[in-house]
């Protein structure tokens, strides 16, 4: 196991004892690509320890605010603060580590070669038993990384990001494009990391991810911060199931199905009227209590769709 | 940057197809056309012999710097040097770290060709001759790392190929590594004294007496691609640094 190492620094160093920063701070940041303003005017405040889910669908300005975090965008407006310092300096003295999105693993190195040459790079690394340990690479430490599989490649990523033992760990989307099993592996080795006190930011498109292990959701939509809370708030707000029912004729008007437990939007098209709802039981109930249970159906939301609903662009406009 | 050093040469030896680019082919190369010689009955062998040892441990060593040195492409479609500038590595030193590797991996080229010269084709030279040729040889191919690098951040992966086979072979001939420079016409033989791969092989070659151009010539020649590939280094690095891929 990998526990009893709980914090390598002895605590704070003096300057953080005088006045504790916030593991990361942006203020008014704000970075556009041409016309499109990836994000907008975002202000993001994570205190040390803390786990905090970017949720939001793709096009929402997740990844470029991950690259604005960690200084590989400079901001066109506002800063970017990580431990009270320009990002680059956490990145120089190995407290900020990260596993981008788009990365290919090294081809032509062995894992423990390519992580005994991670380990070299920083002050203070894990011992390489204890990062194959918590990665669960024990096993492949010697092969070629064109030979491992998806979810082994994934958490070698993993690995390089926590080698250095950074006290911020910043994930972009780190279980896309994994089965379930390779993302549960995963996700067990990334508790085990924040278990010793570690800030973690991750960003996914998954509500239910971000509710399992996130300590707090900040959910982005146009590159804006439309909610910010725990995943209890969060998942009152964000609708996660869309009920679908037949209405032959206008039995009942929009308005009428807005009001019912749970709805936060509808969208009628032909004769069928779509609620996004976040009690999904609720809302079922009650259209039973008023005889409208007629071809439904309930599927899981899809987020584009929820999220327009939380931004209230959707065709019905969220309840007052 | 050690660690670095020791991770890219090793990556780079396991590369299938580094070995026989930048070894044998110029191996097989050198024997064949010193062997040739002595079937025709053509020339001086013996000459011939230490001429293509050094004109191709040249083309050798060329051959590792610019196949290394664009290798770089990868790392920057991969997302591998992103991921390194999120770790305390610099920049600074990841170039430095490639550059210092290029280096290393030319010397095997040259060695291999003096000691194919030495074994096979009975090349006899002074030992001051031999510690002079095999330095000059290695290090004067160090604008040629420059070279191969700018081409490596400004390349995609579609396009390198190409240009590092323009670049190589371009150079290799018009310079002289393959034909000596007197059996040109003379206007190209005007456009051939002024490349680097010229005044770079020209330099150990007046070693053993192979010429008589003034080594002021050479030198003011091979300074000069040095800081021209610098300067395209740079500009291909910041081009590439801008598109958020060095």
């Amino acid at each position: 196991m990998t526990g009893g190492r709980a914090s390598r620094r002895g605590g704070a160093d003096l300057t953080d004892r005088h006045r504790p920063h916030p593991a990361l701070a942006l203020t008014g940041v704000a970075y556009r690509y041409g016309q499109l303003r990836a994000v907008d005017q975002l202000d993001l405040r994570v205190a040390p320890g803390e786990v905090l889910a970017l949720l939001g669908p793709n096009g929402a300005g997740k990844s470029t605010t991950i690259n604005l975090l960690l200084g590989l965008l400079p901001p066109q407006t506002g800063t970017v603060e990580v431990f009270g310092g320009r990002p680059a300096l956490a990145v120089a003295a190995g407290r900020l580590g990260a596993m981008l999105q788009e990365n290919q693993l090294l081809p032509r190195v062995r894992v423990a070669e390519l992580l005994g040459f991670a380990r070299g790079l920083y002050p203070d690394p894990m011992p390489l038993d204890e990062v194959l340990d918590l990665a669960h690479l024990t096993g492949v430490a010697g092969r070629m990384t064109e030979a491992l599989s998806g979810g082994q490649q994934q958490r070698v990523r993993f690995a390089l990001a926590v080698i250095g033992q950074p006290d911020l760990l910043v994930l972009d989307e780190p279980t896309a494009a994994l089965d379930v099993a390779a993302r549960r592996d995963l996700w067990a080795a990334m508790r085990r990391y924040v278990a010793r006190g570690r800030t973690l930011v991750f960003s996914t498109h998954y509500l239910a991810e971000a509710d399992e292990n996130a300590d707090r959701i900040v959910v982005l939509a146009g590159g804006r911060k439309i909610a910010d809370g725990s995943p209890a708030e969060i998942k009152r707000r964000v609708p996660g199931r869309a009920i679908t029912i037949r209405l032959p004729g206008a039995a009942v008007s929009p308005a009428a199905l807005l009001a019912l437990p749970g709805v936060v939007a509808v969208d009628l098209a032909g004769d069928r009227a779509q609620l996004s709802s976040t009690d999904s039981d609720a809302t079922v109930l009650a259209l039973a209590r008023q005889g409208l249970v007629r071809g439904l159906e309930v599927v899981g939301a899809n987020l584009e769709d929820a999220f327009l609903a939380l931004t209230g662009n959707a065709k019905g406009s969220p309840p007052a | 940057m050690m660690g670095y050093l020791r991770l890219e040469l090793r990556r780079t030896l396991r590369a299938p197809g580094f070995l026989i680019f930048t070894i044998v082919m110029p191996l097989v190369m050198y024997l064949i056309f010193t062997n040739l010689g002595a079937v025709t009955g053509q020339g001086d062998a013996g000459d011939a012999a230490l001429y293509a040892m050094i004109s191709i441990g040249g083309f050798g060593a060329i051959g590792a710097l610019l196949n290394y040195g664009s290798s770089i492409v990868a790392d920057r479609s991969s997302g591998w040097l992103r991921h390194l500038r999120l770790t305390p590595l610099s920049p600074l030193r990841v170039v430095l770290g490639k550059a210092l590797t290029g280096m290393l991996l030319a010397l095997p080229p040259v060695v291999a060709l003096c000691v194919a010269a030495a074994t096979v084709n009975g090349v006899r030279l002074h030992p001051a001759q031999w510690f002079a040729i095999v330095p000059m040889l290695w290090l004067g191919s160090a604008p040629f790392v420059l070279l191969g690098l700018g081409i490596g951040y400004l390349c995609t992966a579609q396009t390198v190929q190409p240009a590092n086979f323009l670049a190589y072979f371009g150079f290799s001939l018009l310079g002289g590594l393959w034909l000596p420079l007197p059996t040109f016409p003379d206007w190209l033989r005007v456009i051939g004294r002024l490349t680097p791969t010229h005044g770079y092989a020209d330099l150990p070659l007046r070693v053993v007496d192979f010429n008589d151009s003034p080594t002021t010539v050479d030198v003011l020649v091979l300074g000069g691609w040095f800081a021209v590939f610098a300067v395209f280094a740079v500009y291909a690095y910041r081009r590439s640094a801008a598109r958020r891929d060095a």
